[in-house]
């Protein structure tokens, strides 16, 4: 019997190293591949890239408010450094109304949009969402149907329907909104054509106006529970 | 071709394949994750920068209200007229929110619950923007006095906005599960609105698909911080 030359046993071995070779390779690539699908599965935890891009938009826009809520404090506290007569009644005086403004105390006017929406059935849930949606979109004044409204006026469900601050307002509610114009037309194009689509909805439509005078007003109510500090 | 040839011939083959493999991989699936993830994390410490400033920007305000607040009592103590208006004025700000209130009344944490099947199974399980505006206008409409959610004050002119189980309330960051949700004012009132089933059905109805949490308790006295964020009204003018 012969025996292989030794000469010829070295192609097998280099068989054998290809072969583990390739083995490794395979099983380098898998690893890698499996190690960047679990990092990108970790990191994306909870939130997409979409969400983020409109988080960051909205940072933005947070951010430029505050920005100018600061200057604006800035420019308060300069005039009460000055020491001038009458500087901090006059301070006073200009937050006071503005204050009031916020809080539906006053008559104000401005540019912004009229929502009139006629329907049946819907609820305080619906209205409630669509105050939200123009106080997210920079509403700075709101009646409904001649009722002011401000976060924390109640808006309820009764038997006769929906009521604000104890007032049953009825259908077709005429939604008066102060604020950025464009915004506030934005939000209120969707809020129509999402409206238009619901069954219980018989038409809805909006107008941009340059100047909507609000006068109804929010009664004072002392805080009988909470007390300052 | 003989056995030997054959067997080159297979391994070199498994090696060609091996090399397409690698090359694909590296072309198309490692460089795109790697993409992604830098675009993400780009993403995300733009959220996160963004966030600091904020946190920031909120600070100096309240340091800025603290500091006007203490001008303001030097000129009052000065004159009369003066202290008249600072108030009139402490009042305003109060239920506007710029000032620290505390009281009796409710506490309401939100949580979220196990993604689950059906219908909304993707984020229903997630605490969402509605269900905190739900629970704090169901506390308003039982006549809360003050609210914060998460130590964020809401005042008149707040908003909620947000997806995903991400909740903002106007110009501060996102907020995620659990959510507190403290309202100052009649706690038995608040109490059995809570116990009320026929209150927040949407919240009800995924308490029992999704185990979302609701829960709350009466407290004696709860404390609520000032509002640290901008109260602007450019638009308005007085009528």
């Amino acid at each position: 019997m012969s025996r292989r030359p030794s000469a010829r046993r070295a192609p097998a071995g280099a068989r054998g190293l290809s072969v583990g070779l390739i083995a490794l390779l395979v099983a380098l690539v898998a690893t890698i591949q499996i190690r960047s699908q679990a990092e990108v599965e970790r990191s994306l935890v909870g939130v997409d890239s979409t969400s983020l891009a409109f988080l960051i938009d909205d940072l933005h826009r947070a951010n430029e408010s505050l920005e100018a809520e600061k200057a604006d404090l800035a420019r308060r506290r300069a005039t009460l450094q000055s020491g001038q007569t009458g500087a901090a009644d006059q301070v006073l005086r200009d937050e006071a109304e503005r204050l009031r403004a916020i809080e539906g105390l006053v008559p104000v006017q401005g540019p912004g949009v009229v929502m009139v929406i006629d329907a049946s059935g819907l609820t305080a849930l619906d209205l409630q969402d669509a105050l939200n949606n123009l106080s997210a979109a920079g509403a700075e004044a709101i009646d409904v149907n001649g009722h002011r409204v401000v976060t924390g006026v109640p808006v309820a469900q009764t038997t006769n329907g929906v009521a604000v601050d104890g007032n049953v307002i009825v259908s077709p509610w005429t939604i008066s909104v102060i604020g950025d114009s464009n915004r506030l037309a934005q939000v209120a194009d969707l809020m129509t054509q999402q409206l238009r689509a619901d069954r219980r909805v018989r038409g809805a439509s909006y107008r941009v106006e340059t100047d909507v005078v609000i006068s109804s007003l929010i009664s004072e109510k002392p805080f009988v529970y909470a007390l300052p500090g | 071709m003989s056995t030997r040839g054959l067997g080159i011939l297979a391994v070199a083959l498994v090696a060609l394949a091996t090399g397409f493999v690698l090359a694909d991989q590296v072309r198309t699936q490692l460089l795109t994750p790697s993409n992604q993830l830098a675009r993400y994390q780009a993403l995300v410490r733009s959220v996160q920068d963004l966030e600091t400033t904020n946190a920031d920007q909120r600070r100096q305000i309240a340091d800025l209200r603290n500091q006007i607040d203490s001008l303001e009592s030097d000129a009052a103590g000065r004159s009369a007229t003066t202290q008249s208006l600072r108030n009139q004025v402490a009042d305003l700000r109060a239920h506007a929110g710029l000032v620290a209130v505390h009281g009796p009344g409710v506490e309401v944490v939100l949580r979220n619950g196990s993604p689950g099947p059906g219908s909304g199974g993707q984020t229903g399980y997630l605490v969402n923007f509605q269900d905190v505006q739900d629970v704090v206008n169901l506390l308003f409409t039982q006549g809360a006095e003050a609210i914060a959610v998460n130590g964020r004050r809401i005042t008149p002119l707040t908003a909620f906005s947000g997806s995903e189980g991400q909740i903002v309330i106007d110009q501060g960051p996102p907020l995620t599960s659990p959510l507190k949700i403290d309202a100052i004012g009649d706690r038995n009132r608040m109490a059995a609105a809570l116990n009320d089933d026929s209150a927040l059905p949407g919240l009800r109805a995924r308490q029992v698909q999704f185990q979302l949490h609701l829960t709350f308790e009466g407290l004696a006295d709860i404390s609520l911080p000032a509002y640290d964020s901008s109260l602007q009204i450019p638009h308005v003018a007085a009528a």
